[in-house]
């Protein structure tokens, strides 16, 4: 495992969101690999230039500037280098057509994120532990 | 030829008169011209027999018999024709004074010598006859020329003393008055003939005529003959003591008289009763046949759909009573009609939708007012036109198709249906419509009814409507996603104080802290409460047959583990639930609040019961969920299911005020409908009812 690579892409517009999100792998010690992206743009900017080693797994909200989180889906998903990333969709929407699209453009999971903080800070943790350290990626 | 009774009864009573009258007729006719020949038969051998006697009972014969023995003749004879010369033709003289000029009288001897001679008639220049010795015999009848004659002759005295002949030449007086002086012995009208027995000359006593045919002369009985190309029948009869024949006639057109004047009387009489049976027969039947002929006419105007006046009652007998009842019956037919026209008509003009009918080619037979207005078209600018103008060109061919296809077929795609499809207006604009169309055989043909409905409008307001409930889902996107971020960071950071900072907090900011806590998150739960409410707006139901029992087990279960640890006991019974169609996992969600609310308002009671129960009412199934807990007071209970309406404050019982909001809305989207009933502190119970099948 590569120390100083990047395990966790988060893409999050909210500052907020993504102070809370940070906090709540940083109690779990999984905090150190965290690339930010403020928008979708900048999520496919991240992958368009590094091009190993890739991130563990992608938090990804739906709702983005410039780029929107099913766009980031779909553009990784067509992409064979980038399709394999397991991509977690963490997201305040719980309208079921975004969950249905998130799913058949390869979603591997879909998070609505609760208002309570502690549901909120567990969920995020659990996603983290599950894809980092139990989720066994192909070589 | 269709006659009728009017014609065909007075034809048959006429034919049947001139039947019997033709059949009266001929068997009087012939009975009659039987009689008359049988008469004629009669008749005719009389006729001859007068005849004859009076031919035999001639004094000629006797006269010179007598002379033959006369002295003065035989004295001239005696001596030699020397003496008594005068004396012998003044006997002789006696007897052609005495009798008619036409004869003559002479002496001969037994050669034929011609002695004397007396009298006129000289034709003779011998003895034409055999000399009778006793008496005077007669000769046969002579002619010359057109004259008749005949001879009697006698022997007078003996060869050996000188004798001699007398002869007497007779001429018969031919001439009409003879003729008919004889006939009228006879009656008249029977013809008389005189001739030899063995031929010529005969004569009728005015002319020489033909001499009967042989059958004639030789039948004992009479028969049928022809002279002068007329039929007749006659009679023949020897005359004793001379070689002549008479034959008495009659034609037959005298003997046919009687039959014939028969005929001729009975005739116009038989004519006269066949013309006023005729005419009885005629009256009388116009007089059955009028009044029927009036019904008749009535109940056919009436089939033709143009009845006209009332049959006049003109009798009080069966067919006056025919003609009322008739009458009353079009009356009552008329009045229903009319009746039903008013209807239809009413109908069919308040009718917002165009109504209109056509016919199997598709001809327009109806037009509405309301189609006037939808189409723009007034009546008799579509009557009798087809259908095609009522919609766009490129419509025209699968319009006609569908047509012929039901006509023939009687299988169509918009039959019996509701369609919508694009109608075309006068002006040409084309416009959005719903079609319901039937088909309906008529008269051998089919009549087409279509209800036309304009629905730009409704159109109109679906797309508003699609466009609103485009722009709530955004509205409720952007809620769901933006509201709950700042929550979030609320709760999340006020958390984040809590536990960071915990030290430097004095108690009073803690609590404070605590109050942001809790209603962040319930802010929380009511915005999750309100997306799903307003997305049971939009979401399509499943349709399934749901066992509303397990799933009240299932719902039932669940909370007695979240709540159980909570709370005192409670207990839930569950009846055996009738099963309902429906969207299973939005009927949970009915079941899950009601108990979740009965739990609820029954926390803290002792003996906490809730029971679940269904019946059947109707066409629909009622469940109920019953309580002993908290109740309501009965005089808000419709504010129960409206969203964000409570009852208790939320510091009693919490809730956001859209769990039973939410059940109203699916039990409704289903088909049924919810209600309550509660007292305060006595329990509720409350009501929702889905419709059986599938719905």
């Amino acid at each position: 495992m590569p120390s100083n690579g990047v395990e966790i892409l988060l893409v999050e517009d909210n500052a907020n969101d993504a102070e809370l999100t940070l906090r709540a792998l940083k109690q779990r010690n999984l905090a150190n690999q965290v690339f930010l992206c403020r928008d979708g743009a900048e999520a496919m900017d991240f992958f368009a230039r590094r091009t190993s080693p890739v991130p563990k797994v992608v938090l990804l909200d739906l709702k983005l500037p410039k780029v929107d989180g099913l766009e980031v889906l779909r553009r990784l998903k067509e992409d064979t280098k980038t399709k394999s990333i397991p991509v977690v969709i963490l997201t305040s929407s719980r309208e079921e057509p975004d969950i249905e699209k998130a799913y058949e453009l390869g979603a591997n999971s879909y998070i609505v994120k609760p208002v309570d903080f502690e549901a909120f800070a567990r969920a995020v943790s659990d996603v983290g532990l599950y894809w980092l350290l139990l989720n066994h990626p192909p070589q | 030829m269709n006659w009728s009774i009017a014609r065909k009864l007075p034809l048959f009573v006429t034919i049947l008169l001139l039947a019997v009258a033709i059949a009266q007729l001929s068997v009087g006719y012939f009975s009659v011209r039987k009689a008359s020949r049988a008469l004629a038969d009669k008749r005719l051998p009389l006729a001859t027999s007068v005849l004859a006697d009076l031919l035999v009972s001639s004094q000629a014969r006797t006269r010179l018999t007598a002379l033959a023995r006369d002295s003065a003749i035989l004295a001239f004879l005696g001596t030699g024709r020397q003496r008594g010369r005068d004396a012998a033709l003044a006997a002789m003289r006696r007897i052609t004074n005495d009798t008619a000029l036409n004869n003559g009288l002479e002496l001969r001897d037994f050669s034929g010598k011609l002695l004397l001679r007396t009298g006129r008639f000289t034709i003779a220049d011998s003895v034409l006859v055999s000399p009778g010795r006793d008496t005077a015999r007669i000769g046969r009848l002579m002619r010359q020329d057109t004259t008749v004659y005949f001879a009697i002759a006698a022997a007078a005295g003996s060869d050996e003393r000188g004798g001699g002949i007398v002869q007497q030449v007779a001429r018969l007086q031919l001439n009409e008055r003879t003729r008919r002086s004889l006939t009228g012995l006879a009656g008249g009208d029977v013809g008389l003939l005189l001739g030899n027995a063995d031929g010529d000359p005969w004569t009728d006593f005015a002319a020489i005529v033909p001499a009967p045919p042989e059958e004639v002369r030789t039948s004992p009985t009479p028969v049928r003959y022809t002279r002068g190309g007329e039929p007749r029948r006659a009679s023949a009869k020897a005359v004793p003591g001379t070689p002549w024949m008479v034959v008495a006639e009659l034609p037959k057109r005298v003997i046919a008289e009687p039959a014939r004047a028969y005929l001729l009387n009975m005739a116009p009489i038989a004519a006269l009763i066949i013309v006023v049976g005729a005419l009885a027969a005629w009256w009388g039947s116009r007089w059955l046949t009028i009044p029927l002929k009036d019904v008749t006419t009535a109940a056919e105007a009436i089939a033709a759909g143009t009845p006209g006046p009332s049959v006049p009652v003109r009798r009080d007998d069966e067919l006056g009573r025919l003609a009322r009842s008739f009458n009353t019956m079009a009356e009552k037919v008329a009045r229903s009609l009319q009746t039903k026209e008013t209807m239809l008509r009413g109908v069919t003009e308040t009718a917002h939708d165009a109504i209109i009918a056509a016919d199997g080619e598709g001809i327009i037979q109806f037009w509405n007012p309301g189609a006037a207005r939808i189409f723009g078209y007034t009546v008799d600018e579509v009557l009798g036109k087809p259908l095609t103008m009522l919609m766009p060109q490129r419509f025209h061919e699968a319009h006609l198709a569908g047509i012929r296809r039901y006509v023939e077929t009687l299988e169509g795609r918009v039959v019996g249906k509701t369609v919508e499809l694009e109608g075309r207006r006068k002006d040409g604009t084309e416009f959005p419509i719903e079609l319901s169309l039937g088909a309906a055989p008529v008269d051998g043909g089919m009549s087409f009814t279509g209800v036309i409905r304009d629905i730009t409008e409704r159109k109109r307001i679906a797309e508003a409507l699609q466009a609103t409930n485009a722009e709530l889902e955004s509205f409720s996107y952007s809620v769901s996603h933006d509201l709950r971020a700042p929550l979030r960071a609320i709760h999340g950071f006020a958390r984040i104080l809590l536990e960071d900072h915990n030290a430097k907090l004095d108690p009073e900011a803690q609590r404070l802290l605590g109050v942001i806590d809790q209603n962040t998150r319930r802010m929380g739960r009511l915005i999750d409460d309100l997306l799903s409410f307003s997305r049971l707006g939009r979401q399509d139901l499943t349709d399934a047959r749901v066992d509303m029992t397990e799933l009240t087990r299932l719902v039932a279960d669940e909370i007695r583990r979240t709540e159980g640890e909570r709370n005192g006991h409670v207990e839930i019974t569950i009846e055996s639930l009738s099963p309902a169609h429906g969207d299973r996992a939005l009927l949970r969600q009915v079941i899950s609040n009601l108990l979740q609310n009965a739990v609820k308002f029954t926390r803290g009671r002792p003996n906490a019961r809730i029971e679940v129960g269904s019946r059947p009412d109707g066409k629909q199934t009622v469940y109920y969920v019953k309580d002993n807990g908290a109740g309501f007071d009965a005089r808000y209970s419709d504010k129960l299911f409206g969203v964000f309406q409570r009852l208790h404050s939320t510091e009693e019982f919490e809730g956001t005020g859209v769990g039973l909001a939410i059940v109203k809305r699916i039990v409704q989207r289903h088909g049924g409908r919810v209600w309550a009933e509660g007292k305060v502190n006595e329990g509720a119970t409350f009501f929702f009812s889905l419709p059986y099948g599938e719905n």
